[in-house]
């Protein structure tokens, strides 16, 4: 079982928060179900490698790359849920070996279970994280949870009464409250409305600032990456992608939406990334 | 549209196609149009009256009323179709879960299904010497295989975001099944329960025709009798006992429906 690693920073530290060692992902053809004939065919598609990456404590870092590139690949490695073909992760000093309640994930589609509702979605994340816990604190940490970002008045609702951004917050919130070191966001924002959209960057950057958690998130907005990171990860077309660059985003928060836009050095990193992304996404078009 | 209106409107159609059904049916069992004796619907009617207004005497197993019959049936179809369901749903999850079980079980399940659970019933009464017994069993056979079926099938489809969530929670595999696969699945289950409770409806009549007692029996006697109209009293019964099952079944599936 995953114990919560603690969360003090020892001051002799000499390794980062994340650590990220020549990690390699190789998918392997699996049968399917009820299914005689086709044989397990050996040869792989290999989605990333050599993968070398340092993210320090409580930063904002965000991954771009491009369509199919093994971005969310990447984050499932992360959080634990498959295991990486090469290459290991550490964390705090200590290599993983599955998921953990040190990681709070918030995947793609909100990923809410259907049959409970709102608040009983991070009451399951609750229970399962802190069994010791009374039937009256989970209550009351699944309460505080939602208020947090909004929520308190649909609690008994279920997902399908939720719009995207609702349902999303409800995700944020579930993965918060288990208190995690670390955020790992999969294009979270991806299918909201541009004005949804905005409201919960801001959400989520006060939440960011207030919780002292490390926010890996995945996107593929440049805006959205220049706006939040610290630090930018730019991934390489696959297959057999890799991390082609790392850009620091010196710019000074709180970072205002619209001012931003005029500073220099926004619009310097910004063009980088554009070109980047156009050079990859080229490629993946040429291949296919 | 007015909804009340339509809706009044569907039930007077539907009305009126039952009496005019009932009319034809009469007039050509009247004027020998099919066969000779061919009961007509006001006889059956009669009878169906005679039948359902003292519905649960006893004078012997070969004189039983319709509500005894009836609830024999349906009792051995309870019971059988339970102990199915139980079965069904467990190894379904484990079949859905492991690729192990899945292949060492599915060559059973693939071989058996298509057989008519009828095909048991020698087996039953040889191994149990005891007719109540091989009719529960029969109804075991035929019950167990859509709700397994439809269970694996679940559990095998079920949204990977869900398992991604508990694991990435740390849940325990129990947890996971308890708090997760099973809520998941439970339209795939109640589907499948759903068709194994109509085959099982089906099967247990044509069981009971050699087993003695229970609605299925009471047809086979009144064939020996040679009455007719009691027959199409005992259809119209079964009829509507299975199509009552059946409603329940998708009252349950309404409210298990997780979709938008
Ligand atoms: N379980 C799997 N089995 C086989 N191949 C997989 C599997 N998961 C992902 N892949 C492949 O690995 C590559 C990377 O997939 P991944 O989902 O990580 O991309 P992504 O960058 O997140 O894409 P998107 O931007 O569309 O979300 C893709 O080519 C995909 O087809
Ligand atoms: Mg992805």
């Amino acid at each position: 079982m995953n114990k919560k690693s603690s969360k003090k920073s020892s001051s002799n530290e000499n390794y980062s928060h994340l650590e990220l060692f020549n990690l390699g992902k190789i998918f392997f053809k699996e049968k399917k179900f009820i299914d005689f004939r086709s044989k397990g065919n050996r040869s792989g598609f290999e989605a990333i490698k050599d993968i070398n990456l340092k993210i320090e404590k409580n930063t904002f870092v965000s991954i771009i790359g491009p369509s199919g590139c093994g971005k969310s690949t990447l984050l499932n490695l992360i959080a634990g849920l498959q295991a990486p073909t090469s290459g290991k992760i550490v964390i705090d000093g200590q290599a993983i070996k599955g998921p953990g309640p040190d990681r709070g994930v918030i995947f793609q589609n909100y990923a809410l279970m259907p049959w409970l509702t709102t608040i009983q979605n991070i009451e399951f994340a609750l229970n399962t994280v802190f069994p010791a816990k009374t039937k009256a604190d989970v209550k009351e940490r699944a309460r505080k949870y939602l208020r947090m970002v909004g929520l308190e008045k649909a609690s008994n609702k279920f997902p399908k009464e939720l719009s995207g951004g609702m349902k999303q917050r409800v995700a944020i919130a579930r993965a918060l409250s288990i208190n995690p070191n670390m955020l790992l966001m999969d294009e979270p924002f991806g299918a909201l409305d541009a004005l949804t959209r905005s409201y919960l960057q801001d959400e989520l950057l006060s939440i960011w600032r207030r919780n002292k958690v490390t926010v890996v998130l995945i996107t593929h907005s440049i805006e959205e990456a220049l706006l939040l990171s610290d630090k930018i990860v730019l991934m390489s077309s696959g297959p057999s992608a890799i991390i082609s660059e790392e850009i620091s985003v010196d710019l000074e928060r709180p970072r205002d939406r619209e001012k931003i836009e005029q500073d220099p050095k926004y619009l310097k990193i910004k063009m980088r990334l554009e070109k980047h992304l156009l050079r990859e996404t080229r490629a993946v078009e040429e291949v296919t | 549209m007015n909804k009340a209106i339509s809706t009044r409107l569907a039930f007077a159609v539907a009305i009126l196609s039952l009496l005019i059904f009932i009319i034809l049916w009469q007039v050509i069992a009247q004027q020998g149009l099919l066969v000779k004796n061919f009961p007509g619907s006001f006889k059956t009617i009669g009878s169906l009256i005679w039948w359902v207004s003292d519905p649960f005497f006893d004078n012997g197993p070969n004189d039983l009323g319709i509500g005894t019959n009836l609830l024999i049936s349906l009792r051995r179809v309870l019971i059988g179709y339970s102990l199915a369901v139980l079965v069904a749903v467990p190894l379904g999850v484990l079949m859905g879960m492991s690729k192990l079980a899945q292949s060492s079980l599915n060559p059973y399940v693939q071989l058996l299904k298509p057989v008519s659970p009828l095909a048991w019933l020698p087996v039953g009464l040889f191994v149990f010497r005891n007719s109540e017994i091989t009719g529960i069993f029969v109804i075991f056979i035929t019950s167990i295989w859509p709700t397994l079926i439809n269970t694996a099938f679940g559990v095998a489809s079920i949204n990977p975001d869900y398992l991604r969530v508990s694991k990435s929670l740390g849940a325990s595999k129990s947890t996971t099944i308890r708090r997760v696969i099973l809520p998941a699945i439970m339209p795939n289950i109640l589907a499948g329960m759903r068709i194994s409770m109509g085959t099982a409806w089906l099967v247990i009549v044509a069981a009971e025709m050699l087993l003695g007692t229970g609605i299925g029996y009471f047809i086979w006697n009144e064939w020996n009798n040679l009455s007719l109209e009691n027959i199409f009293v005992a259809i119209i019964i079964i009829g509507f006992t299975g199509f009552i099952l059946d409603q329940f079944f998708g009252f349950l599936q309404d409210k298990f429906d997780y979709s938008i």
